[in-house]
C-alpha cells in the first residue's frame, strides 16, 4: 500500500451535503482520526470509503506500491472494517466470528471441514491480546457489548487488511482497553504500513495515537480540515 | 378552561394528538370480535338442527366398540406408509422452501420477485391438503406418490412463509458486512445469515413434519395413500366400524408420541443451537 487518495469527494443526502470537495492524500503508515459532532457524517465518510455507500461526486483511489490503483469496487479483501454496529454473527462462537475475517481466502472446503488449525491458533492469540481468550468458544450472543466490540476488532486484526476503517472502535471499552486497542492499531500503522481511518470522540486518544485529525464541519460541508497531530518522521 | 387548554397543561409545547391517533386499535378489534361471536353464536343455535345426542352416543358405543385389531399388521403397514409420505414430502418441501423463501424475503430480494413468490405461496397455502391430494390423485391415480406431491405443495406454502419471515427478522447487515470484506454471496449467506436462522428453520421444519404426519393420515380418504385409505375402506364396510376405531386409536397414539418427541427435540434445539442473548 502506498497511499489513499480522494478527489473532490462529496456526499449528499436528501439534498443536504454532508461533506464536499474533500481532497485527501493519506500516506501508508498513518492513523487518521475523523472528528466532529454526532450526525456530521463521520460514519458516512467511512461508508463511502468502504464502498457500502456510493458517493454523490468525486472519486476514491487506493494506490499500491507496485503502481496499481484500485477503487472501492475491487479493494476488498484488502479492506477491513470495524462497524459501529459491529455486525457479528450472533449464533456462532466468538472464535468463529474472528475467523470470518479471512473469509475471502476460504473456499467451500472450509465451510464443510472447518477452518485450518493454524488460523485457529492465530485467531486465538489475537483474542488473548485483547483479553477475551476465555470467551473463544462461547456464543457471541452471550457476550457483553464491550466483549463483542473486542471480537469485531479481533476479526479485523485477524483479517490483516492493508486499510482499516473503524467506526468508533472503542466506544464500548473502558480506558484500559481503549488505550490497548488504539495502541494495537498504532503499531499496525507503524510496523506494517497500514492506513487506519477511525472515527473517534475522545480528544485524549486523538492526541496520543493519531497522525492526522480530519474535522468535519456541520455548518459548512466544504469547511473540513485536515491537520497533522504529530509530524511524520 | 376548554379541553384543549386542559391537555396542554402537561407542557405548552406538548404536541396534541388528533382524535384518530388516540384510538387503541387492538382494543377496538377485540370489541368487534366479541360482538361477532355473540351474533354468530346466536344465529347458529337458532337453526334448530339439534338431533338426539344421547341416541347418537348410544349408537356410537354399540357400533364402534370394542376396537377390532384383527388386521393389526395391515394397519401397521399403512401407518408406515403414512410416515414415509410425511417424511419424504417434508424433506422435499424444506429444501424447496429454503430457496423459495429467499426470493420471498424483502430484505434479500427485489420487491417484484418478493410479490410474485408470495402470491404463489399464498395460493399453495389456501388450498387444504385434502384438495391438493384430490388434484394429484387425478394426475397420478390412487398412489402414495399423489400423497407426497399433495403434502409437498401444501407444506411449501407454510414453510416458504415461515422461512421468509425468519430471514426478514434477521439483520442483513451482518451478511452485507462480510460481502464488503470479500465474501462471496454464498459465504455471506452461510456465515452471516444462516447461523442466526438455523434454529428457527429446524424448529419450523419439525413442526411441519408433525403436521404432515397428521395430514398424511387423512389424505388417504381421497385415495392418496397411507392409513387414510384403510380408514376409508373400513368405513365403507357395513361391519367395519370396529376397525375404524382400531385405526383411529393407532393414529392417535402415533400422533401423540410424535408430538411429544417433536416438542422435546425443538426445546433441545432452542437451548443448544440458539441460546438466549444476555442483555448488557
Amino acid at each position: 500500500m502506498n497511499h489513499l487518495e480522494t478527489h473532490k469527494l462529496g456526499l449528499s443526502r436528501n439534498g443536504n451535503w454532508l461533506f464536499r470537495n474533500l481532497d485527501l492524500k493519506i500516506p501508508s503508515g498513518s492513523l487518521v482520526a475523523i472528528l466532529g459532532p454526532s450526525g456530521v457524517g463521520k460514519s458516512s465518510l467511512l461508508s463511502c470509503l468502504s464502498g457500502s455507500e456510493i458517493q454523490t461526486e468525486g472519486k476514491i483511489e487506493f494506490h499500491f506500491k507496485n503502481g496499481k490503483v484500485r477503487t472501492t469496487e475491487n479493494i476488498n479483501p484488502e479492506l477491513g472494517i470495524i462497524f459501529q454496529s459491529l455486525r457479528l454473527t450472533e449464533h456462532v462462537t466468538v472464535l468463529e466470528n474472528v475467523l470470518y475475517g479471512k473469509i475471502a481466502k476460504y473456499g467451500i472446503k472450509q465451510s464443510i471441514f472447518g477452518f485450518p488449525e493454524q488460523d485457529m491458533k492465530h485467531a486465538y492469540q489475537i483474542l488473548k491480546d485483547l483479553g477475551i481468550a476465555h470467551l473463544a468458544h462461547k456464543w457471541t450472543s452471550q457476550t457483553s457489548g464491550g466483549e463483542k466490540q473486542r471480537t469485531a476488532i479481533a476479526r479485523t486484526l485477524f483479517q490483516s487488511p492493508k486499510i482499516i476503517l473503524a467506526d468508533e472502535p472503542v466506544s464500548n471499552l473502558d480506558t484500559y482497553y481503549s488505550g490497548r486497542v488504539m495502541g494495537l492499531l498504532r503499531n499496525l500503522a507503524n510496523q506494517e504500513g497500514k492506513i487506519i481511518m477511525t472515527a473517534l470522540h475522545d480528544p485524549q486518544l486523538v492526541s496520543r495515537f493519531a497522525d492526522f485529525a480530519l474535522s468535519l464541519n456541520p455548518e459548512d460541508p466544504e469547511g473540513w480540515n485536515l491537520r497533522e497531530v504529530r509530524p511524520k518522521v | 378552561m376548554n379541553s384543549k387548554q386542559k391537555e396542554n397543561l402537561i407542557s405548552p409545547e406538548f404536541p396534541l394528538r388528533k382524535w384518530h391517533e388516540k384510538l387503541n386499535f387492538l382494543n377496538i378489534v377485540i370489541i368487534i370480535f366479541l360482538f361477532l361471536t355473540l351474533f354468530s353464536g346466536k344465529n347458529l343455535l337458532q337453526e334448530n338442527r339439534s338431533a338426539d345426542v344421547m341416541a347418537g352416543i348410544d349408537y356410537f358405543i354399540k357400533k364402534f366398540f370394542p376396537p377390532d385389531f384383527s388386521d393389526f399388521n395391515l394397519i401397521l403397514e399403512s401407518l408406515t406408509e403414512t410416515f414415509q409420505i410425511a417424511i419424504v414430502s417434508t424433506f422435499i418441501a424444506v429444501n424447496l422452501s429454503l430457496i423459495i423463501s429467499l426470493a420471498a424475503s424483502r430484505n434479500i430480494s427485489p420487491i417484484w420477485l418478493v410479490q410474485i413468490t408470495r402470491m404463489f405461496l399464498n395460493i399453495t397455502r389456501t388450498l387444504p391438503s385434502l384438495i391438493w391430494a384430490f388434484l394429484f390423485v387425478i394426475f397420478f391415480g390412487p398412489t402414495p406418490i399423489a400423497g407426497v406431491f399433495a403434502l409437498t405443495f401444501y407444506s411449501l406454502g407454510y414453510l416458504g412463509k415461515f422461512f421468509s419471515e425468519s430471514f426478514e427478522s434477521m439483520d442483513i447487515k451482518v451478511a452485507r458486512g462480510l460481502r464488503l470484506i470479500g465474501a462471496t454471496p454464498i459465504q455471506a449467506f452461510l456465515y452471516g445469515l444462516w447461523p442466526n436462522v438455523k434454529a428457527q428453520v429446524w424448529s419450523q421444519s419439525l413442526w411441519m413434519l408433525e403436521y404432515n404426519i397428521r395430514s398424511a393420515s387423512i389424505i388417504g380418504l381421497v385415495g392418496a395413500g397411507g392409513i387414510g385409505m384403510e380408514l376409508n375402506k373400513a368405513m365403507e364396510m357395513a361391519s367395519g366400524f370396529q376397525r375404524v376405531t382400531a385405526i383411529l386409536i393407532c393414529i392417535l397414539v402415533i400422533v401423540i408420541i410424535l408430538d411429544l418427541l417433536g416438542q422435546a427435540i425443538r426445546r433441545w434445539i432452542t437451548q443448544k443451537i440458539s441460546p438466549k442473548s444476555i442483555s448488557d
